[in-house]
């Protein structure tokens, strides 16, 4: 089937969409190719469809958004000098800036004391940043040697709490190892364990007396201070 | 908002080839959906596409308005007067924009019919669907695909007129 000029310009969006089945786009070209009129025709809708694609979108000027508000919703308050103050001050008595406020104060009052000024006598030196340097570097070391120390303690603390609850505990279980048990047959070659246990409670009383004793002198305020 | 409003805009100043124009029309589009927000229902399809077809309306309205003022015109032999008009209501960026091949088919879209230049502004502008644009212009598939067709080629034929070779 051959196409007539008619039937290109009928389909020639089909064509240039890609809407065409192969068959029918080899013969849309076998025509277009032989055909004097309708060769330009096809290249120009071609580039043109092309070109409207690649067109951008005009901005709209930014007063139109304005004027369609203004339309619709009704125009804007004039607010004059005065009032625009009026209402920032009313802004200020709400809720939610008292909060940020007293926030603000409370950080600024940390951050002031971290940085060693005294709020009883103020000076004005104080707040030079020679001064300033020197007082946060002495209170961050002293922040950290309390710390150390305060952990220190609490694990010295805390290893000697344990050992005691070790030892308590192994002295209420005691009484129960020795608590006369159903006589049981002997089988040859079992060996009697009540023999061994005193043996190594007894090193083990030891051993946890010598260990109090050394932690006691290496650190006897410690010692001194949890079992008063 | 803004969304909308450049869409709109957009669809208006491809139609009627300017801006001040367009502006105004837009204003009236968006004025039209707000009173007539109640009516608009989903099943009609979506609101972009609701909205298009308010545009839609309106832009053919003002058409029929303005050719009665041209022919006004030109029963009192105004006609240099009003293609002096258009050319001083151009704004310098718009002149410059002629010079190029966006601002020659902008001008030759203005060239026209209104129902062909409606449906490549749709499809090709726009880009929207042959569904969607079916739904704003309310007429069937067919005549949709073939107003698209033939404007493109009427299209093409006014910038050979125009002098404009194709790249």
């Amino acid at each position: 089937m051959t196409w007539t000029c008619d039937q290109i310009e009928a389909r020639l969006s089909e064509y240039v969409e890609g809407q065409l089945t192969a068959p029918e786009a080899s013969e849309f070209e076998l025509h277009v190719k032989g055909c004097p009129e309708c060769a330009p025709l096809v290249a120009s809708v071609k580039s043109l469809v092309r070109e409207m694609r690649s067109m951008e979108q005009v901005e709209a000027p930014p007063r139109l958004v304005y004027a369609i508000l203004d339309q619709t919703l009704g125009p804007r308050e004039r607010v004059t000098f005065w009032q625009a103050v009026g209402n920032f001050l009313r802004g200020l008595a709400t809720p939610k800036f008292a909060y940020g406020a007293a926030s603000v104060m409370a950080t600024c009052f940390i951050v002031l004391s971290a940085s060693g000024i005294s709020f009883r006598k103020p000076k004005l030196a104080d707040l030079h940043p020679a001064t300033l340097y020197r007082n946060v570097d002495r209170q961050a070391h002293i922040a950290i040697a309390k710390s150390v120390k305060y952990v220190s303690d609490l694990r010295v603390v805390y290893e000697i709490q344990s050992r005691l609850r070790q030892e308590e505990n192994q002295l209420q279980v005691t009484p129960e190892d020795h608590a006369p048990n159903a006589p049981t047959e002997k089988k040859p070659g079992q060996t009697d364990d009540q023999s061994h246990t005193q043996p190594k409670q007894q090193n083990r009383a030891n051993e946890l007396a010598r260990q109090v004793e050394m932690l006691a002198a290496e650190c006897p305020l410690m010692f001194e201070r949890s079992f008063r | 908002m803004r969304r909308h409003t450049r869409r709109v805009y957009n669809v208006c100043y491809r139609f009627v080839g300017n801006r001040t124009e367009a502006e105004d029309i837009s204003q009236e589009v968006f004025l039209r959906v707000y009173r007539t927000l109640a009516s608009y229902r989903s099943a009609h399809g979506g609101f972009a596409t609701w909205m298009t077809s308010v545009t839609r309306n309106l832009l053919i309205d003002h058409y029929r308005r303005t050719k009665r003022d041209r022919l006004t015109d030109s029963l009192d032999d105004a006609m240099p007067v009003v293609e002096s008009k258009e050319s001083s209501a151009r704004r310098p960026d718009e002149q410059a924009l002629l010079g190029e091949l966006s601002g020659q088919v902008q001008s030759a879209l203005t060239r026209l019919s209104p129902e062909l230049r409606e449906a490549v502004i749709l499809r090709d502008l726009q880009q929207l669907e042959y569904a969607e644009i079916q739904q704003v212009l309310g007429v069937p598939e067919g005549t949709v695909k073939s107003r698209i067709n033939r404007g493109r080629i009427e299209l093409a034929r006014i910038l050979q007129h125009m002098g404009v070779r194709p790249s």
